[in-house]
């Protein structure tokens, strides 16, 4: 439609010709005609721009506009150099920690799975809250009564883990295994990426054992050899083939290794499994009819499962209280990250509003520094428009500059956060960076860039006296308004700082718990014997192993368990069993107590340092024939013999499990230990002899020098006794206690973090607003001074502004702290309100703080030149 | 205001040079140069449009679409661009042309009242 370039050229070049022609037709000399035309015409060049012009989009005026007023803007912020740097870092940070955590909540809490439809892919679970269990899982007749009676599911999958021994690739080694029925891989609506998934052809006891490998064992451990498939390996003692690869995908409800089938588990095959009820370890997965909605299915499921609690009252104890919970496996994959999360990307928020409010302060007082200018623009003719103009692009090249800055600080932060969310949710392992990161600081820039824009106020062309002040007056109202950010941000940075104090102090308690345990000295290792190998022959095997690693030098005691205190707190010996005592009647409707159940050899409570406080230590002759024995803890004792009888009593385990009660004599008690929970609180435990109660899988060596110096003479030994057997997990007590306390310790890292950055943030916004009201206030000190004012009560004035103002802050940080604590405990279960001391320490950091913030100033105040001062004007 | 006082030539009035091209070309095509001309001898040499405001100009009016354009062969045998006067820049030339009358109106009235009592006297 616009015409092109050339034909301006032409169109005035035919014009010239026609001038010419019209002269030289009149009878004038062609080089004077030629010169006459020229001179005529004018400015060509001029010319041809204005018909440029006229075709040019309105959008490229604009943007002719844009880029000239960016220049000045540039040029403008060249002079402030200082302000631009500290502008452009706050933002970088409030955007950089939005924008990261924003990307990993994107990314973890609301991308879908990849498996097939996975909006029909529900999770069911069964708890009982009486017993405190919160997945009690599946046993094998209760999936059948499912599957035979549900409509609203099209096919149920089920998954249970166990752990093999596996030899055939790479060392032989304990690996953490799936066991599947056919069904579960179509259900799940998973593919393989080699190879392939089980089916319905591998269910039943005459099928060959197949494994699948899943794709970071494949891929980390194995060097994506696709030569694997077709591998024969070796299960326990079961033989079998892997078939395939998993594609990468979400594991839940454990990240195995591997994934088989289910004869390659003899106890999925036996009697107890198929058929009592009680014995639950299946996990069960389900996918929604077509046309079935999710409550259709939960009021459904509901029902065939209260059906199924009154047919079998003898399995579900009413004291158990089971319930049934159906979910979005997605929402039950993300649940445990959310909490979390959320809190994170409040914490982010607060920063960006600290970050913006500590910015618009900068920004409000450059502002009236350069109202003279902005006085002589106006009266130059610049419209309002135009100099909110200039503000909004000043502002948008410093926002824009932090924005950038903040998505490359994102970048590594992703990572962080991504690892971090990782403990949380197995969605967070595969974060990375994605575009949304740039649309978040993108968008929060432009938010800070027309905030910043329209918070100054411009000369008014009603108000007098613009041009007519030379000096600096800051009125009330912007005073105001500057006191009121430094105050926002004092009061956020201590609801960060009170938050962060909270998780410190409960860290440090967590850190200084007693444990009772000699934990520095002594190693504990995982020797998994396979399930084929308890009995009497894991009993010898764990006495030549003790007996020989006794005779290692620097060993001082050594003795074999079935838990290690702490990283075992999720294997079955986590949780507690009921029982009974002579003489103690649980009152009418009461609960049997419960109690934690350890397998340990002579010797092991001297190896860990567990003093005995009354009795004796197991022997070498309470053999699995001789009278059944236990030492129990002290809590035991005291409970439930209040008179302080219970050596020589008896008690006996309740569960089903047990059997007939096989009455046991207490024959020691032993000081209490919490080797479960890392905040020691209840210690009911009862300890048997290995002879009795022949299953263990653990080694326990006190050393007189460096632990883990003995971890390959440990290893050789065992190895000799045993070729095959796998020596896994080496640690001390105190590094287990550290690992297992990881999660709180990041929790203190990341909230600390956001602390200090609010923190720093805030002492700049303090500091910035007390060296602008000195530098205002110059010509004030100099007659203040010049009547006889001393410079310390100048500096105990401006000392005393800022105190005042971090004062109000923290006052009302208080009140927004008890507001937040009171409203995130209505959300979060586990929300406490910050304790006194987290309270104080806040406040005593925020106001040390601000008096070293108001330091220079002050200290600026007090020694204004008084002539110059009194020149200023 | 003209510098010297020997110069009898008038500025054009802001607004009017839109008004000047369609009317002048009513009579048919023409190029820049030839419309230029014709506005200087139709008002006897008083008004001279400046190259720097025509060409814009037209190209404006082109762009609103009240003028068409087309290539053609100039009396001096160079390449010109020929203007049209097109529908919809009738119309317009017939909008300004009211305007500019009742304009002319207004101001003649203010200028050079008429006698009390002879309140409907035309211009």
């Amino acid at each position: 439609m616009a015409p092109r370039q050339d034909e301006f050229d032409d169109e005035i070049r035919g014009h010239m010709a026609l001038s010419m022609k019209e002269r030289i037709d009149r009878g004038e000399d062609p080089k004077a005609a030629r010169l006459a035309a020229l001179k005529e015409f004018g400015n060509v060049t001029l010319t041809r721009d204005s018909i440029r012009a006229v075709w040019r989009p309105r959008w490229f005026d604009a943007i002719d506009s844009m880029v000239h007023d960016v220049r000045i803007a540039l040029r403008s912020l060249m002079r402030a150099r200082g302000l631009a740097i500290t502008v452009a870092a706050t933002l970088a940070l409030g955007i950089g920690a939005n924008a990261a955590i924003f990307s990993v909540v994107r990314q973890v809490l609301l991308r879908p799975l990849v498996n097939r439809d996975e909006d029909r892919l529900i999770y069911i679970r069964q708890s009982a809250p009486g017993h405190n269990v919160a997945n009690t899982t599946f046993s094998v007749p209760e999936i059948e009564d499912f599957k035979a009676r549900a409509t609203t599911i099209a096919a149920f999958g089920d998954f249970s883990t166990i752990e093999f021994t596996m030899v055939g690739l790479g060392e032989p080694r304990v690996v953490q295994s799936g066991v599947v029925s056919g069904s579960y891989f179509d259900v799940m609506g998973l593919r393989p990426v080699l190879g392939r998934l089980i089916n319905a052809g591998d269910d039943g006891p005459k099928a060959d054992g197949v494994a699948v490998l899943t794709y970071r064992f494949w891929s980390t451990a194995l060097n994506r050899d696709a030569g694997l498939i077709g591998r024969k390996i070796r299960l326990g003692s079961r033989p079998a083939t892997v078939i395939g690869v998993l594609e990468p995908s979400v594991p839940y409800p454990a990240d195995t290794e591997i994934i088989a089938n289910v004869v390659t588990s003899p106890h999925h095959l036996d009697a107890t499994m198929v058929t009592q009820r009680t014995h639950r370890m299946t996990e069960l997965f389900g996918r929604l009819a077509p046309g079935a909605t999710i409550d259709d299915a939960r009021a459904e499921l509901v029902a065939v499962h209260a059906a199924m609690v009154r047919e079998h009252p003898d399995a579900y104890s009413p004291k158990a209280d089971v319930h049934l919970t159906v979910k979005p496996l997605r929402d039950q994959i993300t649940a445990p990250a959310r909490t979390i999360l959320l809190l994170l990307l409040a914490s982010a928020a607060v920063v960006f509003v600290i970050a913006c409010s500590n910015v618009t302060n900068l920004i409000l007082a450059r502002t009236v520094r350069r109202e003279g200018e902005l006085a002589v623009r106006a009266a130059l003719g610049a419209g309002t428009h135009a100099l909110r103009r200039t503000l909004l692009a000043e502002s948008l090249v410093l926002c824009g500059t932090g924005a950038v800055l903040g998505v490359l600080l994102a970048r590594p932060l992703v990572s962080v956060v991504g690892r971090y969310a990782a403990r949380f949710s197995v969605r967070a392992l595969d974060v990375t960076v994605d575009p949304s990161l740039l649309w978040v600081g993108a968008g929060l820039a432009v938010l800070a860039a027309v905030v910043l824009a329209y918070v100054p106020r411009l000369p008014s062309s009603h108000a007098p006296g613009g041009l007519a002040t030379g000096g600096l007056r800051i009125t009330a109202g912007t005073n105001r308004r500057l006191r009121l950010f430094a105050v926002t941000q004092i009061a956020l940075s201590f609801v960060l700082l009170a938050g962060a104090g909270m998780i410190l102090s409960a860290l440090v308690a967590l850190q200084h718990a007693h444990t009772s345990f000699d934990t520095r000295q002594v190693l504990a290792i995982d020797v998994p014997l396979s399930l084929e190998s308890f009995g009497p022959k894991s009993v010898a095997f764990f006495e030549e192993a003790t007996r020989r690693i006794a005779t290692l030098p620097g060993v001082e005691r050594v003795a074999a368990g079935n838990y290690v205190p702490w990283r075992d707190g999720g294997s079955t010996f986590g949780g507690t069993v009921p029982f009974a005592v002579e003489g103690y009647t649980p009152a009418d409707g009461e609960a049997d107590p419960r109690a934690r159940l350890r397998n340990v050899t002579p010797g092991f409570f001297a190896a860990l340092g567990v003093p005995l406080v009354a009795g004796r230590d197991f022997t070498d002759e309470d053999k699995a024939k001789s009278e059944l024995v236990v030492v129990v803890s002290q809590s035991v004792a005291q409970r439930l013999f209040p008179n302080g009888d219970a050596l020589n009593r008896h008690m006996w385990w309740t569960d089903p499990y047990f059997g007939k009660p096989a009455p046991r004599r207490i024959v020691g008690i032993a000081a209490d230990v919490d080797d479960v929970e890392v905040a020691p609180k209840s210690a009911l435990t009862i300890y048997h002899p290995l002879r009795q109660f022949p299953f263990a899988g653990r080694l326990f060596v006190h050393t007189s020098g460096d632990p883990y110096a003995l971890v390959s003479p440990v290893t050789r030994v065992i190895r000799e006794i045993s070729a095959d057997q796998p020596v896994e997990r080496a640690a001390t007590l105190a590094d287990v206690r550290a690992q297992v306390l990881a999660p709180e310790r990041l929790n203190a890292f990341v909230f600390s973090g956001f602390a200090g950055i609010a923190l720093l943030i805030a002492i700049v916004g303090v500091a910035g607003v007390l060296a602008f009201s000195v530098s205002a206030r110059t010509r004030e000190f100099g007659v203040r001074l010049a009547i006889g004012s001393a410079p310390r009560h100048l500096l105990a004035r401006v000392l005393s502004e800022g105190v005042w103002i971090a004062a109000i802050g923290i006052g009302a940080g208080v009140l927004t702290a008890y507001a937040f604590g009171v409203v995130a405990a209505s959300y979060l279960d586990q929300m406490q309100l910050p304790n006194a001391a987290a309270v104080l320490g806040a406040a005593a950091v925020l106001m040390s703080a601000a008096v070293v913030a108001s330091l220079m100033p002050a200290a600026r105040a007090s020694r204004v030149d008084v002539l110059q001062a009194l020149r200023s004007e | 205001m003209p510098k010297n006082p020997d110069d009898r030539r008038l500025e054009l009035l802001q607004g009017t040079l839109d008004m000047l091209i369609l009317r002048t070309l009513q009579w048919g095509p023409q190029h820049g140069h030839g419309i230029g001309q014709a506005i200087r001898a139709q008002s006897d040499d008083l008004l001279r449009v400046e190259t720097g405001s025509l060409y814009p100009a037209l190209h404006r009016l082109e762009k609103h679409g009240w003028l068409s354009a087309e290539w053609g062969v100039s009396e001096a045998n160079q390449r010109a661009k020929y203007y049209r006067l097109t529908a919809a820049g009738r119309a317009q030339l017939s909008r300004e042309q009211d305007r500019w009358s009742q304009l002319v109106t207004a101001i003649g009235r203010i200028m050079n009242p008429a006698p009390a009592g002879n309140p409907g006297s035309e211009e």
